[in-house]
């Protein structure tokens, strides 16, 4: 830092990726989901397809294909790409993340803001042996989510992060 | 304070009742609140001509309700704890620890100030945005400024006495005693940072909030406009009468009565709103401000709690050199967000504007110094994000012109977008900006309402960097610092990739650096150009 006033200088920095990356199931996770979003746009197209009796069938067959092949791209490419992308680390100070796959997003919370810690498993989740871990700060925008964790993986890290938080004093805003 | 009236902290642990003038007002608001449905009911009452005892048995018992929240609410402050009980069906206990809390407000609607009565409102640290804030509604007037002062007081020497023993809690109950004396023996020394000059109403036409209330006030009388018929007939004769003079007279005369009237709309509202503003600071470690013609509000924001502060610059009062200031600050909730409990001025000139960011942060580089402008990747995605979407619209209009019939006038509607949008772009790059002074993040966007954040860098909590597909392939990121005071997020968009993680890492010092590449690598070039 310079002196009181002057603008403060950086040296550049390029943050590296977290080390770990996400249980390998979790690309099966989101398989599936990807699998159950585009049984929901099929419903869709059959439910329309039986409602609109008079009409000519060429706008349906057009629709259903282009919706057909995005789907497909989008069930095979989305679990791979998020599994490349889906990173997290926990350092004795820090919790660090990456998610998504067209959006991507990084978040970087002191260890000493943290004030609660989740762990979910949705129903696939838990055919998977999967869980997915939340923890807050006193920021309503600030939460870290980290998808896909091996079960066990995530109940350690959440004992980690619950001790972490619990040694913190004050209210850490 | 020498009013004789008892201390409130150091009481007995009584259960007491609010002020039982307020028996005349619950009835009064209840009513209000009712308001629509007994016109409704009265109205139809009378245009099916029964008779009318069931219409008053429903007023009664509006007014039976509103005498119940009386009885049924209950507040004591004893023992560290504020504790407030009511509801009669869904009974509720809300209770927060004294030294949790961080603003309370004092506010007297007009019912409240012909009774001497006032509204004590009390926001509490750490429960987030959606915390419910206690509100005793209401006290008798000195009371509720003596319970604001002593509440306000004694968190300032609690946490003189935290940093001595490192403990929070504990010996409560003996400081009160303590604290209350002590209030009672200060003569509360403050000091004057903003005054209401009344020549300053003159912004209030360049504001919205004249728009605001005329659109308020046309949707809440178009709901009652059927009951009214004649109203409406004699609106439309004078519209009638207008328009016979020629379509380019009405449409000047309606612009020109309907500038007026917001005008004039805007100017009431700034007048009841910010009439005899005053900003105070005190010893104690807060800041008061006070204001209001009908309704009068006092706020009490404790020092320690604001993280920055937001100069707003909409605009109308961005042409008028002129802006508005608020505080950043942890436990306000969404409600006391909403009621402006974070206003640190009026819309006033610049200069008082900076004066007091200045006076309130203590950092005149931050308030007023130059920025890192964010570069000619951020410039590009302006113009594209400006210019797209207008000319895809502009297009369309001309598109659907060829297939179907459409009016001149709606060709133009679609394509003058299309030629501000160039404008609109250099201004929202010229407005891109941010800064890092040795205590505060700046960052500043926008040009329909520019606003330039100044938040202190030990109350961000955490660090978001987001690229969306675009924004990856310009090289660019937006960076969000997380914090618990204000809007919770406050964004840098469009950074050039390498300046984002720059400034995170200066932010969060180490927490960010252990993610570093190449951490500490020296390299001057990095800090571009200022502007």
């Amino acid at each position: 830092m310079t002196e009181p006033g002057a603008t403060t200088e950086t040296s550049p920095v390029r943050l590296r990726e977290p080390a770990n990356l996400v249980c390998p199931r979790a690309r099966w996770m989101w398989l599936v989901e990807g699998i159950v979003q585009a049984l929901l746009l099929g419903g869709v197209q059959v439910a329309w397809w039986l409602l609109d009796r008079r009409g000519p069938r060429d706008p349906h067959v057009l629709v259903a294909g282009v919706t057909g092949i995005v789907m497909l791209a989008y069930v095979v490419g989305m679990p791979l790409w998020r599994f490349r992308v889906h990173r997290w680390e926990v350092t004795p100070t820090a919790v660090y993340t990456q998610t998504g796959w067209i959006s991507q997003e990084r978040r970087i919370a002191p260890l000493s803001r943290v004030q609660t810690v989740d762990l979910t498993r949705g129903p696939v989740a838990q055919l998977l042996r999967l869980a997915t871990v939340r923890v807050t700060t006193a920021s309503a925008a600030g939460h870290l989510v980290v998808h896909g964790l091996d079960r066990d993986d995530a109940t350690a890290l959440v004992e980690r992060l619950t001790v972490a938080a619990a040694a913190e004093r004050g209210d850490a805003t | 304070m020498s009013d004789g009236i008892p201390p409130i902290l150091g009481g007995d642990q009584q259960w007491r009742r609010l002020d039982a003038r307020m028996l005349l007002v619950h009835p009064v608001q209840e009513a209000v609140r009712f308001f629509p449905a007994l016109l409704v009911v009265f109205f139809s009452g009378r245009s099916s001509g029964r008779s009318g005892w069931w219409e008053w048995a429903l007023l009664a018992g509006v007014i039976v309700l509103g005498m119940s929240r009386w009885f049924t609410t209950r507040y004591r402050i004893w023992g560290g704890q504020i504790e407030l009980r009511r509801g009669l069906l869904n009974r509720r206990l809300l209770t927060t620890p004294a030294d949790r809390v961080r603003t309370v407000d004092v506010t007297a609607p007009v019912w409240h100030r012909l009774l001497g009565l006032a509204k004590v409102e009390i926001g509490t640290a750490g429960g987030g945005v959606l915390a419910e804030r206690i509100v005793l509604d209401a006290l008798a007037a000195p009371v509720a400024a003596r319970l604001r002062g002593e509440l306000l007081h004694r968190v300032a020497a609690q946490t003189e006495q935290d940093v001595e023993h490192g403990s929070v809690g504990g010996s409560a109950s003996e400081s009160w005693i303590d604290s209350a004396s002590e209030s009672a023996s200060e003569s509360t020394p403050e000091q004057l940072l903003v005054q209401l000059d009344p020549s300053w109403v003159r912004y209030a036409p360049l504001t919205t909030s004249g728009l605001v209330s005329a659109a308020a006030i046309w949707g809440f009388g178009a709901q009652y406009l059927d009951e009214f018929g004649d109203l409406q007939d004699r609106v439309e004769g004078a519209v009638d009468r207008v328009a016979t003079l020629g379509v380019g007279v009405a449409v000047v005369a309606g612009l020109v009565g309907a500038l007026v009237l917001v005008s004039l709309l805007a100017v009431t509202g700034y007048l009841l709103t910010y009439w005899g503003f005053r900003l105070t600071r005190h010893t104690g470690g807060t800041l008061h401000t006070r204001r209001g013609l009908l309704t009068t509000r006092a706020t009490s924001l404790e020092e320690k709690r604001i993280r920055g502060v937001e100069i707003g610059q909409p605009l109308g009062l961005r042409l008028a050199s002129a802006g508005r200031l608020s505080a950043v600050t942890t436990g306000l909730g969404r409600e006391g967000a909403q009621h402006g409990s974070a206003w640190l001025t009026p819309p006033a000139p610049r200069s008082v504007i900076e004066a007091t960011a200045v006076a309130v942060i203590g950092d005149p580089v931050a308030v007023s110094g130059p920025l890192v402008s964010h570069g000619p990747a951020a410039r590009r995605r302006r113009f594209t994000r400006a210019l797209v979407p207008t000319a895809v619209l502009c297009a369309a209009t001309v598109w659907l012109s060829r297939v179907v019939d459409l009016p001149p006038v709606l060709m133009l509607v679609g394509c003058v977008p299309v030629l501000l949008a160039p404008f609109l772009a250099a201004d929202r790059y010229a407005a891109l900006g941010h800064a890092l002074t040795p205590r505060h993040l700046v960052v500043q966007a926008g040009s329909l309402s520019r606003r330039r954040d100044l938040l202190a860098r030990d109350g961000v909590i955490g660090v978001t960097i987001r690229e969306s597909f675009f924004q990856r392939r310009a090289g660019v990121v937006t960076l969000t610092a997380t914090t618990a005071a204000g809007r919770q997020r406050y964004a840098a968009i469009d950074l050039p990739f390498e300046r984002a993680n720059a400034v995170a890492t200066v932010v969060l010092g180490d927490i960010v650096g252990q993610f570093a590449d190449s951490p500490g690598r020296a390299d001057p070039s990095a800090g571009r150009a200022s502007r």
